[in-house]
């Protein structure tokens, strides 16, 4: 399955669960948790709404589908209508400084009332965890019970969301990183040595820090190719801290400039070395101090 | 007879969508309007049925614990819902540690075929706090970037050097009283040791944690000598020139508390 974005959270069997990007099966074939692709539902609506034009049904049967399709809609339409109009009921009575309780309104009309208050502070949460992750802050799902757990790092540059990396988390004896969508060249164990025992928001910290640079530099990378037609990329590597890029520059006769850009600071975007070499003069070296 | 149906049924999907949207507008609203008065309500309500709030709850606090960052207020506004689009404002305000800050920010979410793009398009952003003097320049580069993450990432880093800054100065103030003075509080950037026996002498340590455009924080420390005219006749050993270079050896050689501590303990006679 092709991956897609983490876009919203679910709510199934009480419990809030998150999207991911990736699926991550266990070797013993069982999941971790539940996903729902984003991408499944998609289709399920879309048949649901169009899908049923099929060339070789019949076309009384087709008729039949439509009706009770209908009749389906005009029930649901007339549920939300009724939840609709408690809400505003409540928002009414708020705004109004009323008591939500009186002798006037019926049990059942009550219990509606709850119901919205709750889907209201639902709602609140569900906005609170989103605002979270827009931020760019860490996801945190338990899973199997509490024995482990699983972070997301949402990466973004210059406002824009890119890659999502999740990493889970087996906490039964020490902490220890079981399964992981990190490239391999990422220093990831060397984090692990450093931080993972003794200070878990640092070790979340640093690897927030080097994937969101990570991120960047290869959008960079691709924003280059994209946008700037005089420049060929040569080189690049996984990590993205080495870029040579062959650079056209304007002069009476146009010369052949080859760039080799060094990333020394991984948990930075932009290079600490440049290099120039062009045809014909000497080379030119760029170090950014520190 | 079939189209009159298919018809029917389109309407009918146009006004659900509507109606759910007017619902979740009227709910939002509720929440941010009332707040205080929902919240009240809730709470009996909360005990007869609340098992997957507290849940949900309970993620969010320890989500955010780790995360540093405390968000106070949320207010989510949908301008733009589709099957394939969504266009929302947010405005968010909280703290990081000491350092109060709000923002406003538009985010778009497009679903294309296998991947869904989602992009910062507008932001404002307002930080609150003693601290933050030097902090301008970074939050205008943003602003122009929309660079989101990259604020709070940086502010979560920023924090933590002015907590430790805070921290130390606090402490040697409380350690030292008689000689150690914050003239602008224990959250400024400023600490000066003078003693009541060497009236005119008096170490300024400006300790400023600097922030560059593209959010790297980098704290230093410069030392300060004041000495009155008629003792520099007895600086032979040339204290009042070299001292700000050998406070800065001294830095590398044992660190900022160590460093602090020495020079207070010179005046300590």
């Amino acid at each position: 399955t092709t991956p897609v974005h983490h876009q919203d959270v679910l709510t199934l069997n009480d419990h809030v669960w998150p999207k991911w990007q990736s699926i991550i099966m266990h070797s013993d074939g069982t999941h971790s948790l539940h996903f729902w692709v984003n991408r499944v539902l998609g289709h399920l609506m879309a048949l649901e709404r169009g899908g049923m034009g099929q060339q070789d049904q019949h076309d009384s049967q087709r008729l039949e589908m439509l009706k009770a399709r209908a009749v389906t809609l005009r029930a649901k339409r007339d549920q939300i209508k009724q939840q609709t109009d408690v809400v505003k009921i409540l928002k009414d009575k708020i705004s109004k400084d009323l008591p939500l309780e009186d002798d006037a309104a019926a049990a059942g009309g009550f219990i509606e009332q709850q119901k919205s208050m709750l889907t209201a502070w639902r709602m609140q949460l569900k906005d609170l965890q989103r605002a979270h992750h827009l931020i760019g802050g860490y996801e945190l799902v338990e899973c199997k019970e509490g024995k482990s757990v699983c972070v997301s790092f949402h990466t973004a540059f210059e406002g824009v969301y890119l890659e999502t990396y999740n990493m889970e988390l087996d906490l039964t004896r020490t902490v220890q990183i079981s399964r992981h969508n990190i490239p391999p060249s990422f220093p990831l164990e060397s984090f692990a040595k450093q931080n993972l025992q003794k200070d878990f928001k640092a070790f979340l910290q640093t690897l927030s820090q080097n994937l969101n640079a990570l991120a960047a530099r290869r959008r960079q990378v691709c924003l280059l190719k994209e946008l700037v037609g005089s420049v060929e990329v040569m080189e690049s590597n996984q990590l993205c801290n080495i870029l040579v890029l062959m650079c056209t520059a304007q002069s009476e006769t146009p010369k052949a400039v080859l760039c080799t850009l060094e990333y020394g600071d991984l948990s930075q975007c932009l290079p600490t070395r440049v290099s120039i070499e062009c045809e014909g003069t000497t080379h030119h070296n760029l170090t950014e101090p520190g | 007879m079939e189209q009159k149906y298919e018809e029917e049924i389109q309407m009918l999907q146009q006004e659900i969508e509507m109606l759910e949207a007017e619902q979740e507008e009227t709910l939002r609203y509720i929440f941010m309007e009332h707040g205080d008065r929902l919240q009240r309500e809730l709470k009996s309500v909360y005990k007869e049925r609340g098992g997957a709030q507290k849940h949900t709850l309970s993620k969010l606090i320890t989500e955010t614990e780790i995360n540093g960052i405390t968000l106070n207020e949320c207010f989510v506004k949908t301008l733009h819902k589709s099957e394939r689009k969504l266009v929302q404002q947010l405005r968010l305000a909280g703290h990081c540690s000491v350092l109060l800050f709000q923002v406003e920010f538009a985010v778009t979410e497009i679903q294309e075929d296998d991947a869904l793009l989602r992009r910062v398009t507008e932001l404002n952003i307002v930080v609150d706090g003693v601290e933050f003097k030097d902090f301008s320049a970074f939050v205008s580069r943003v602003e122009d970037t929309k660079d989101l993450t990259l604020l709070f990432r940086t502010l979560r880093t920023f924090s933590e050097r002015c907590e430790e800054r805070r921290q130390t100065f606090q402490h040697f103030q409380e350690k030292y009283p008689d000689v150690v003075s914050l003239p602008e509080g224990c959250r400024s950037e400023l600490m000066i040791i003078r003693s009541p026996q060497l009236p005119g002498i008096s170490m300024t340590i400006f300790w400023k944690i600097d922030v560059s455009m593209e959010g790297v924080v980098k704290p230093s420390l410069e030392l300060l000598l004041k000495m009155p005219d008629q003792a520099r006749e007895f600086d032979t050993k040339k204290v009042m020139e070299n001292g700000s270079d050998y406070f800065q050896s001294l830095l590398r050689v044992l660190g900022v508390e160590a460093s602090i501590e020495g020079l207070i303990r010179t005046v300590c006679l």
